[in-house]
């Protein structure tokens, strides 16, 4: 069995890296945090790379691909932090719309948001076509005609846009479970979370090796160096767990939610120790809005509560492993 | 158009600590190396496919790019990212590393290009590894063509290529009559730095090498990727340029400050012994 991922794949993720380290540099995203509008530009450009088709089936104009497929790209979006419903439009939307639908989901012409039913606010419903969102144990699409949105809320995260929703379930579809909408978010948000936590580590090890004290590099010291190391250690722990879960949704793994909450508590944990590292490491100037470092360390900071934390997918996987579903077989 | 495109795969140049030297030196242990392609090559690449489309409609070719390298089967994967990059299909000359010299590869090349009769070859000026730059010279020898070294800018004519090249205090520009050779400089992936004929003057392209969509690095999976032994290239296999010993760089000392000019020109001329 091969536990890599394939040539193609990782041709696609760092063909991404270099298109988003062209089209989409810090500067840009702290451009979006000073309020600069969105030109379509970067979307265009995600569309043409092929992400927001590429679980569409070829029959509905997409590429037929799977979620191993998808997951290294939506890393690549994390680490560059790029903003918008990504998650949503390329990871959920193809395996929870209806078949008329994904033409122009694999055209790039609609965008989707996702709400989970208990946060009070939905991410990016501003700029959706289409909103799937949970009560109860249901999840529903709706046109954003058909629900009724706030005045943008505020966020942590400056480049996050978020809404509150009113909606009736009798405006929408039924399309699947709210477990199963929630299960695909939660792993989608990992694949993003582990970008950030990637991003975040190499800004912080590039810093520590020039940034100099009693005549040495800072990254020298042990007190620097190992809690790096530690924090990749976890980023590195979290990687084959969040494959796992792309390769069990991929298979429609009964076990799919259980390994979705797995990726999903170990990603948000990795980027969150790798924040807190790097905040430690680059000193004062870590704090400061004048660094790069905070638009990546509160995206992560918000995505890591998203659809879930840390402590309530652990108590997921204790209650699928003490009192597993019938369908699942742990 | 009908380009030629040799390819080069390298270390990786982020990563060059990795590269370790054996006792004695008589080779460089390449285990743990990650490959890149030369990025030279990589935009004499881009150069050929921005020479064989309309730059406003790239998807639809207008000429063929034919990629050629030379290793053992691993290299494919440079081949496939070219291919995914754009390029029309692809040639490997089955070879190991240290059976390969500059004027191997040059005699092979010649061999390929007399059975493809492409209208240009486009190539680097350089591969990064062993800094040779030699290889365009010596084809462009041996075909019998007008060569263009260091381009920094090539525009197609009717059956010429205008080509710019950076020298010091300005830039010559060459009008070379194809068939020809161009090896190409840093530049030649700046926005407007290439046109075809069916581009317009005012198009710009994005700045630096383009990158493989993912649909493209799937279809590439099926264009064309010949074989050929080296041995039927070139007959004369015995190395031109053989290594005696590898040995890394001296590490280099921290500087030290002076206290006024007479001091440095004092330890210039004294320790450093350059002036």
């Amino acid at each position: 069995m091969r536990f890599a991922l394939s040539d193609e794949q990782v041709q696609a993720a760092a063909s991404l890296r270099g298109l988003l380290a062209r089209d989409f540099p810090a500067t840009a995203l702290r451009a979006r945090w000073d309020g600069a509008p969105d030109d379509g530009a970067l979307w265009s450009s995600l569309c043409e790379m092929g992400l927001p088709s590429m679980l569409v089936p070829e029959a509905h104009g997409g590429l037929g691909g799977d979620e191993l497929d998808l997951v290294s790209l939506l890393e690549e979006c994390g680490r560059a932090a790029v903003p918008g419903p990504i998650v949503e439009t390329c990871w959920v939307a193809p395996r929870s719309l209806s078949a008329a639908r994904l033409g122009a989901l694999a055209a790039g012409s609609l965008r989707v948001a996702c709400g989970d039913g208990e946060a009070p606010l939905v991410a990016d419903a501003g700029e959706a076509d289409v909103l799937l969102l949970c009560r109860g144990d249901e999840a529903f699409a709706l046109d954003r005609a058909r629900v009724e949105l706030s005045a943008r809320q505020p966020s942590v995260d400056g480049a996050r846009a978020l809404f509150e929703v009113r909606w009736d379930p009798r405006d929408g579809e039924a399309i699947c479970s709210a477990d199963e909408l929630r299960a695909r978010m939660a792993s989608g948000l990992a694949a993003v979370l582990l970008g950030l936590s990637r991003r975040m580590l190499d800004m912080t090890s590039e810093y520590v090796q020039v940034r100099r004290q009693f005549g040495v590099p800072v990254g020298s010291f042990q007190a620097v160096k190992h809690p790096l190391a530690t924090a990749l250690v976890r980023l590195s722990v979290a990687r084959p767990v969040l494959l796992r879960a792309a390769y069990s949704l991929a298979r429609r793994d009964p076990a799919r939610a259980r390994h979705a909450s797995m990726a999903k508590a170990l990603a948000a944990e990795s980027a969150l120790l790798s924040a807190r590292v790097a905040l430690q490491a680059h000193g004062a100037i870590g704090y400061s809005f004048e660094h790069d470092l905070h638009l990546f360390m509160k995206r992560a900071w918000a995505l890591s509560a998203a659809f879930g934390g840390p402590l309530e997918h652990r108590a997921k996987i204790a209650a699928h492993l003490f009192d597993p579903p019938p369908t699942e077989n742990p | 158009m009908k380009i030629l495109v040799p390819l080069k795969r390298v270390a990786d140049p982020d990563n060059a600590n990795k590269i370790k030297i054996p006792a004695g030196g008589a080779t460089i242990d390449t285990t743990g190396l990650e490959w890149k392609p030369n990025p030279f090559d990589e935009y004499a690449l881009e150069a050929a496919l921005r020479l064989t489309e309309n730059g406003a409609t790239p998807k639809t070719r207008g000429g063929e790019v034919i990629v050629v390298t030379f290793g053992p089967k691993e290299c494919e994967t440079t081949l496939r990212a070219a291919l995914a990059t754009g390029a029309d299909r692809a040639i490997r000359v089955d070879a190991k590393d240290d059976e390969l010299d500059g004027s191997i590869v040059a005699k092979a090349l010649r061999a390929i290009v007399d059975k493809e009769k492409p209208d240009a070859v486009v190539m680097g000026k350089q591969a990064v590894d062993g800094d040779s730059n030699q290889i365009g010279q010596m084809l462009a020898q041996h075909l019998g063509w007008p060569q263009a070294t260091f381009a920094a800018t090539i525009e197609e004519e009717d059956g010429a290529l205008l080509v710019g090249r950076e020298v010091d205090g300005g830039v010559i520009t060459l009008r070379v009559k194809l068939p020809a050779l161009v090896t190409v400089d840093l530049r030649i992936v700046a926005p407007t730095s290439v046109y075809s004929k069916q581009t317009k003057r005012d198009f710009k392209y994005n700045d630096g090498v383009r990158f493989a969509a993912l649909p493209a690095i799937m279809a590439a999976k099926k264009k064309p990727l010949a074989e050929l032994k080296l041995a039927e290239l070139v007959s004369d296999t015995a190395l031109k340029v053989q290594y005696s010993r590898f040995e890394a760089p001296p590490s280099r000392k921290a500087g030290i400050k002076v206290k006024d000019v007479a001091e440095l020109v004092t330890r210039l001329k004294n320790e450093a012994k350059v002036i």
